[in-house]
């Protein structure tokens, strides 16, 4: 048996016309949870030898290419206080780390709070998605690095230019996933509202909008990634604190194992709020799949 | 959207010779301006109130559209569509509203009948006992069987009081044993409750069983061919269930497979 075995059916024959019981259909996931979870330490444990591998051959220079050991030290010295230094730059890793990732926060969270009720228009007003959605599609293939430029002319070098860019960066894949998930509400749904005796603000608010809840946060949760590949062009100036100003600074004086261990920083976060945000979609829209 | 002209007061007490629903030289078309599906032609009747008008046919006779006429989902090309009181739908598939539990979704009919919110827990839980869920209103509607889900789509429709329901082969989708009680149930209650139903079904068996009176349409274009009045009893205290063994009911059947085996045919 492979590790991607896929869990046979557990199902016992159906007498009572519903699927295998609920304990052993938990007992075949956990068996492959615990199997995919091995499969991958074993990917990494293959990459980290690899790597090791590369170092030690002296393909190229331990300036380009760090040993995975050296990478470690630098987490370890960004992530302490040595020689009365607290971390780099005067700030540890969770600190850098904790001010980008607000501000990723932030800047979500006002895409969010404009993007819903904007993509909301979008898909139920014609004339406005005639107009409003070539400029979300032009904005949306701006590099953010591109538009830096014109956010620190208008907002200076502190926290708003930082926020406006993940906003911008963040704002059209919410819009144009709430924009997309309104007009796809079927229907079916609509016309047994308007039966009802539903109006059409009704129909929006309390129709349309919960149907496209599950691509809405699906939106968000794309978003939220956007923020996140963004947030490094945001602090290329004066980006310290945060992990993007640190990885600047670390590449400024050829510091490569600080740079990957930044990198290193920024996905396996990324990886865990990932989770968390589909943990929060399941937990809102438990219907989602069902109905 | 385009809604059927409706006229008079909701509740008014309904004078000797009136008229629930008005259907005169009704046309639909369908598809492109240029070449234009017939759906529907010059289809006239009328319902009155207390009536259970069974709409039976073939596919694509137009039965559902006539309904949709009725509901206002739909506007006749020519011809006119009068809607007296007010109206209710229950579809085919359910159509509830996933991320409400089954009071939820009664609490969204209640709050659009103008039903204040103190009000609304105990009329959920008088409407869930009329359809037999008493007590279900917690429940969310995946977690539903498919004749529970239909019983809470009824319930809410019943939930805005109509005095015309309109029913687009509501038990189509149902197994045979749910299908039968849902259809003694409904017949007792559209029959205790006065309720006008509108009903659209391609079985001639269900039409025998629930109808007043049945119309038969055919196909191509689609456009009523026979009238069946049905005089079986009605009522609170009628056993439907022993209706289906009667003897007039299987000559009556016979009569309506009949009809619309013929309409089949000619269409």
């Amino acid at each position: 048996m492979t590790l991607l075995d896929a869990p046979k059916s557990t199902s016992v024959p159906a007498t009572d016309g519903r699927a295998g019981s609920p304990g052993r259909r938990r007992a075949g996931r956990a068996g492959q949870v615990l199997r995919w979870t091995a499969l991958r330490l074993l990917a990494l444990a293959v990459l980290l030898v690899a790597w090791q591998a590369v170092v030690a051959a002296g393909v190229w220079p331990r300036v380009l290419v760090p040993a995975p050991a050296e990478v470690w030290r630098a987490l370890v010295r960004a992530s302490t206080v040595h020689d009365g230094v607290r971390g780099v730059s005067g700030h540890l890793l969770v600190e850098h780390l904790a001010v980008s990732l607000r501000r990723i926060a932030l800047g979500t969270g006002y895409a969010a709070l404009a993007g819903v009720p904007l993509g909301l228009l979008i898909g139920v007003v014609r004339p406005l998605a005639v107009v409003l959605e070539p400029a979300v599609t032009f904005l949306r293939t701006l590099p953010p690095l591109a538009y830096l430029s014109l956010l620190v002319i208008w907002f200076g070098i502190d926290e708003s230019p930082k926020i406006w860019l993940l906003v911008i960066a963040a704002l059209p894949p919410i819009t144009a996933a709430t924009a997309a998930a309104v007009r796809g509400v079927p229907g079916d749904l609509v016309e047994a509202a308007r039966a009802l005796g539903a109006g059409p603000v009704s129909v929006l608010l309390a129709v349309r909008l919960p149907a496209a809840l599950p691509e809405i946060l699906t939106g968000i949760r794309i978003a939220v990634g956007i923020a996140y590949t963004s947030v490094v062009a945001a602090e290329t100036i004066n980006g310290v604190p945060g992990i993007g100003g640190m990885i600047r600074d670390a590449q400024r004086y050829n510091q490569t194992d600080l740079v990957i261990a930044g990198l290193l920083a920024i996905g396996l976060s990324g990886i865990l709020l990932d989770a968390l945000f589909r943990g929060v979609e399941r937990a809102a829209v438990p219907w989602r799949g069902r109905a | 959207m385009p809604r059927a002209e409706t006229t008079g007061t909701a509740g008014a007490a309904v004078a000797a010779g009136a008229v629930d629903v008005e259907l005169a030289g009704v046309s639909v078309l369908y598809g492109p301006a240029k070449a234009p599906v017939t759906a529907v032609e010059d289809v006239s009747l009328a319902v009155t109130p207390g009536e259970f008008v069974v709409l039976v046919g073939p596919s694509g006779c137009g039965k559902t559209t006539l309904l949709r006429l009725v509901a206002g989902f739909e506007r006749p090309a020519t011809g006119t569509v009068r809607v007296h009181r007010k109206v209710g739908v229950v579809f085919q598939q359910p159509r509830l509203f996933p991320w409400r539990t089954v009071a939820g979704n009664l609490a969204f009919a209640l709050a659009r009948h103008g039903v204040p919110r103190a009000a609304r827990a105990a009329r959920t839980e008088e409407l869930l006992g009329l359809v037999g869920l008493p007590g279900m209103g917690g429940r969310r509607t995946w977690e539903l069987s498919g004749g529970q889900r239909q019983r809470v789509a009824i319930a809410r429709a019943l939930a805005a009081e109509p005095q015309i329901l309109l029913m687009d082969e509501p038990f189509a989708a149902l197994d045979a044993l749910t299908r039968e009680r849902l259809q003694e149930e409904v017949r007792t209650l559209a029959a205790v409750t006065g309720t006008t139903v509108v009903f659209v079904t391609h079985s001639a068996e269900e039409a025998v069983l629930l109808g007043s009176r049945v119309l038969v349409m055919a196909a191509g274009p689609g456009r009523v061919v026979e009238e069946v009045a049905v005089p079986l009893p009605r009522g609170a205290g009628v056993d439907v269930a022993a209706l289906r063994g009667a003897a007039p009911f299987a000559s009556l059947r016979a009569e309506l497979s009949r009809a619309t085996r013929e309409a089949a045919a000619g269409a």
